[in-house]
Order: structure tokens, then sequence, then C-alpha cells
């Protein structure tokens, strides 16, 4: 797998990657992965609260804030929803 | 505004092409070492249409012209990507839209890839970039700023078809051989049974 940015989050994100992988390829894809929760959540929490904290001490928060907001388009485009 | 544009076929079907991209970043991929690290920061899925939707940030070191670099002072070589991504598994499509969030004020770079079906065998990669130079000044300049990328973004291209290759190959022999210890597993277990049955 891929590393993370900030290193001390690469643990939390190689179990949440593993856990991801294996719901995409044996449960999403046969069309059994529509539930918001799934087995990844918690794992998935555990990373994100690694990395959320890493992203705010280098300053990428905001320019995440910024990117977002000039690809919000696409939400609409490719979410099959009408603006 | 410059566009790149790329279509490539993977002699894969559409399900082993979209579960390898997710790792399409990996040690696996030799091809790919500018990409430093790719991180989550939201998934979910629309119980409405079940599309997948995922944000990750794409972090690169890719060293830029001396040139530029020189125009713009040090600390060009790391360079981050926030992407924007949407599995369709009714319509069998991966679209990922990707933006620069770094020198976002000299260039904007919008990025799409699309992951289609050609057949239960093969997928359709296509890829198209716009590619804007903001910073005021001289049309010159600005045409060269959108030049070099373009040229940087053919070069990443051909060595991207060669590392996902590798992903591909690579992936399809790790699922093979888990299938092969399930099956194991399996007889294993029934073995068991038999024995604890005589």
């Amino acid at each position: 797998m891929s590393q993370s940015l900030a290193k001390e989050c690469n643990e939390a994100k190689e179990r949440y990657d593993t856990c991801f992988l294996k719901w995409y390829s044996e449960k999403y894809l046969r069309g059994n992965g529509t539930e918001q929760n799934n087995e990844c959540s918690i794992l998935f929490k555990e990373y994100s609260s690694c990395l959320q904290v890493a992203l705010k001490e280098r300053g990428i928060d905001k320019l995440l804030e910024e990117a977002r907001e000039e690809l919000k388009d696409s939400d609409s485009t490719y979410m099959g929803k009408k603006k | 505004m410059k566009v790149f544009s790329n279509t490539e076929t993977f002699n894969y079907s559409w399900e082993e092409v979209s579960t390898a991209n997710w790792r399409k970043y990996c040690p696996w991929n030799e091809k790919s070492t500018h990409v430093v690290a790719v991180d989550t920061i939201s998934r979910s899925v629309d119980p409405a249409t079940g599309i997948l939707r995922t944000e990750r940030l794409i972090t690169c070191r890719q060293a830029a012209p001396e040139w530029l670099k020189s125009m713009m002072g040090g600390g060009m070589d790391e360079s981050q990507v926030f992407e924007t991504s949407y599995v369709d598994p009714k319509t069998k499509t991966v679209t990922m839209v990707s933006t620069n969030i770094t020198w976002s004020n000299l260039l904007n770079v919008q990025e799409t890839v699309v992951y289609s079906p050609l057949s239960d065998h093969q997928t359709k990669f296509h890829q198209e970039a716009k590619i804007t130079a903001l910073a005021g000044g001289w049309q010159r300049i600005k045409n060269s700023i959108e030049d070099t990328l373009v040229k940087r973004f053919r070069e990443n291209a051909a060595k991207g078809k060669e590392g996902f290759e590798s992903v591909l190959a690579m992936s399809r022999r790790v699922f093979a051989e888990e299938r092969e210890r399930e099956k194991m597993g399996l007889i294993r277990e029934q073995a068991g049974n038999i024995r604890m049955a005589a």
C-alpha cells in the first residue's frame, strides 16, 4: 500500500486500506456494500483522526477546503443529482 | 489553456481495474515513484444511487524545471493534488476528478480520468487534463509553463500505463493466491469434519 503523508499515521492507514480493499472487491463490487457503516468504519475513524491532526499542523486543511469548493460541480455531474 | 488527453486499453476486466486502481501507487508500481503519499480524506456510499464517493490527497515529489524554480523560488519539488472519485457500480464507471492544491495561485490543473468497460476482459482508460497558467505577465511565460506541464503529463502517462500494468498483473496473482488459500482452507475444514464424523 501507499504511505501516508504523515509517518505517524502509516500503521492506522495500512489497517484501513487493507480492510477497504477487501470490502470493495468482496462486497461492494458484488452489490453488498450500500450500508454506511461497514466493518472498516472504526478503522477509518482511527486513521482519519490521526490524519486530521497532521493536515492541520501542515496547514493543508484550508487548502483542501478550497479545492473541494473548486470541484463542487463534479458532485452534481457524477453523483447523478440535479443542482 | 492547454489540454492533454490520452486513451489506453487494459486487458483486464473493469472489476479488476477498478480494484487495482486503489493500489495504483504502491511499491508494486516502480514507475510511480513521484507519488510519495496517498491519503483518504473521506469516503461514503450514496444510499440512493450506490455510488462510492472518495476524497483523496495525493502527495508528489518531482523536480520542477530549473527556470521555473528560479522564477518562483525554491520549494517546488513537492506538490499536492486533491482528488474526488466516483465509482458507479451500476454503469461500471470510475470517474476521478483532481485539481492541484499547491501553487494554485500560479496555475490550475484539472484532470479527469474515466475507467469504463470495453468488454468483459477489457477496460478503457481515458484521461484529460486542462492546464492553465494564471500568473500575470507575459503570455510567453504562461505558454512555457503550460507547455512544460503538458510535456510532464505526456511523460507520466507513458510511465503510468507501464506501472499500472505491473500493479494489475500483481493484483491478479495475489487474488488468485488468496482464492487458492481459501479453497485449501475449505478442503482442510471438510477433511476435519470427515475425520470428526468418522
